[in-house]
């Protein structure tokens, strides 16, 4: 007989082997374990909803996140937190709704970002430093934007504005002297004398009269806008080490 | 008992989530369901009435007590509760020190015997059961199931993680094992 044939006639003895039953007793007492567990399972376990596991989920997501950005906030431009940190600041600039606080939001940003060029040129990261004092130009050119602004809509806010503008202004020049006389490392001399300049310029912008000038054409933001600091007429020139 | 394949997992999905939510009465139904069949599953693999009994008990307790855990992805609750048979069913190999068989394909059988002569019609039951217990884990298994469980090989396929042709290259090779333990124990 050919093997094909005897496997079938062996698969079909197969199929009518009589199943065997379990005892009576048996099936009984698996019920009532089946019966006890179902029950104390249900007491035990509240079904958990969809709903609820998606909102646990939210919430570690949400805690995960507020960590995340409580550590980011004193991290450095060397750390892998820092760009955490920077698109932190960016949120909280949409909440800065009126002059005077985006004012302050940004006068803020220009100290933070000079705290971080202090530390990155302490840790000889010159690069980053010098990334940080052009970010803190940038932030002073805003700020300097916004007093242009104001003194159209308001003079009186915009004085005060001005004022303080000149103080934060008049501090990071203290600060950025001080530093420059503390380092030796020519980069680092060129990049803080550079935002000195564009510290200046920004100040400069501010003490203008408005953001159009008198034909109605949008003034040059501060030293030329974003970008490369100041001209070679540098009030501070570099010292000689 | 024959058409123990037949239940549909859509049947058992609406009595799944009475289960999950504390429901008793739909508990018995899936319990009736399937005691018995696994019992027989369970038995063919063991040969032990009164290890049968105990190890059908423990997987119905564990498919139904922890029904949480079964997700309907694909996998339907008749193949999760044979697959937590079958782990029982290792379990209880391992615990008892089963030595691990060598595959009939690779043992050493009687080489005079004439697969001609073996009168499948005249063999018993038990004898083909017997037989059955001295092929390797996958033989027996897919064997019971497609013929004594009269599964399709789609859903042995589904109890076991392969796929289907796989399924029939190992019942094919299955059968031709059973026929060489049986005509074995015939000349002997």
């Amino acid at each position: 007989m050919p093997e094909a044939r005897r496997l079938e006639a062996l698969a079909e003895r197969l199929r009518a082997v009589d199943p065997i039953a379990p005892s009576p007793g048996a099936k009984i007492r698996g019920w009532n374990l089946v019966l006890a567990g179902v029950t104390q399972s249900a007491t035990r376990r509240p079904r958990v909803s969809v709903t609820r596991l998606v909102l646990a989920a939210a919430a570690a997501g949400v805690l995960l996140v507020a960590g995340a950005l409580a550590a980011s906030a004193d991290s450095l431009p060397d750390s892998a937190l820092y760009p955490l940190k920077g698109a932190w600041e960016q949120v909280r600039g949409t909440f800065a709704f009126s002059p005077s606080d985006k004012l302050a939001f940004h006068l803020e940003l220009s100290q933070t970002r000079l705290a971080e060029a202090e530390a990155m040129i302490a840790r000889h990261r010159i690069d980053l430093a010098g990334r940080a004092l052009d970010a803190l130009d940038n932030e002073l050119d805003d700020a300097a934007q916004l007093v242009q602004t104001a003194k159209q809509n308001d003079p009186a806010a915009a004085a005060e504005m001005q004022s303080r503008l000149e103080q934060a202004i008049a501090t990071h020049e203290l600060q950025l002297a001080g530093l420059q006389g503390q380092v030796t490392n020519q980069t680092a001399l060129t990049a803080i004398s550079r935002a000195r300049d564009r510290a200046i310029a920004a100040l400069q912008a501010a003490e203008k009269t408005g953001p159009n000038d008198k034909n109605g054409n949008p003034s040059p933001s501060p030293n030329g806008g974003r970008g490369q600091g100041g001209p070679s007429t540098s009030p501070h020139p570099t010292p000689k080490h | 008992m024959r058409a123990l394949g037949k239940a549909a997992s859509d049947d058992d999905r609406p009595l799944i989530e009475r289960v999950r939510k504390g429901d008793q009465d739909a508990a018995r139904t899936l319990y009736e369901r399937y005691f018995d069949r696994i019992y027989n599953y369970v038995y063919a693999r063991l040969g032990r009435a009164e290890d049968a009994e105990d190890l059908a008990i423990d997987t119905m307790t564990r498919s139904l007590t922890r029904i949480d855990l079964f997700q309907d992805q694909g996998v339907a609750f008749s193949s999760w509760v044979y697959r937590i048979a079958h782990n029982a069913t290792i379990d209880h190999y391992r615990r008892n020190g089963r030595v691990t068989l060598v595959p009939l394909e690779n043992a050493v059988l009687p080489q005079t015997a004439d697969p001609a002569e073996l009168a499948v019609e005249q063999l018993s039951n038990e004898d083909l059961r017997v037989a059955l217990r001295d092929l390797t884990e996958e033989q027996q298994q897919v064997l019971i199931l497609r013929f004594f469980q009269d599964l399709t090989a789609a859903q042995v396929a589904d109890i076991m993680g392969k796929s289907v042709g796989a399924v029939q290259a190992l019942q094919h090779r299955a059968l031709g094992s059973l026929e060489r333990a049986l005509q074995g124990r015939t000349n002997n």
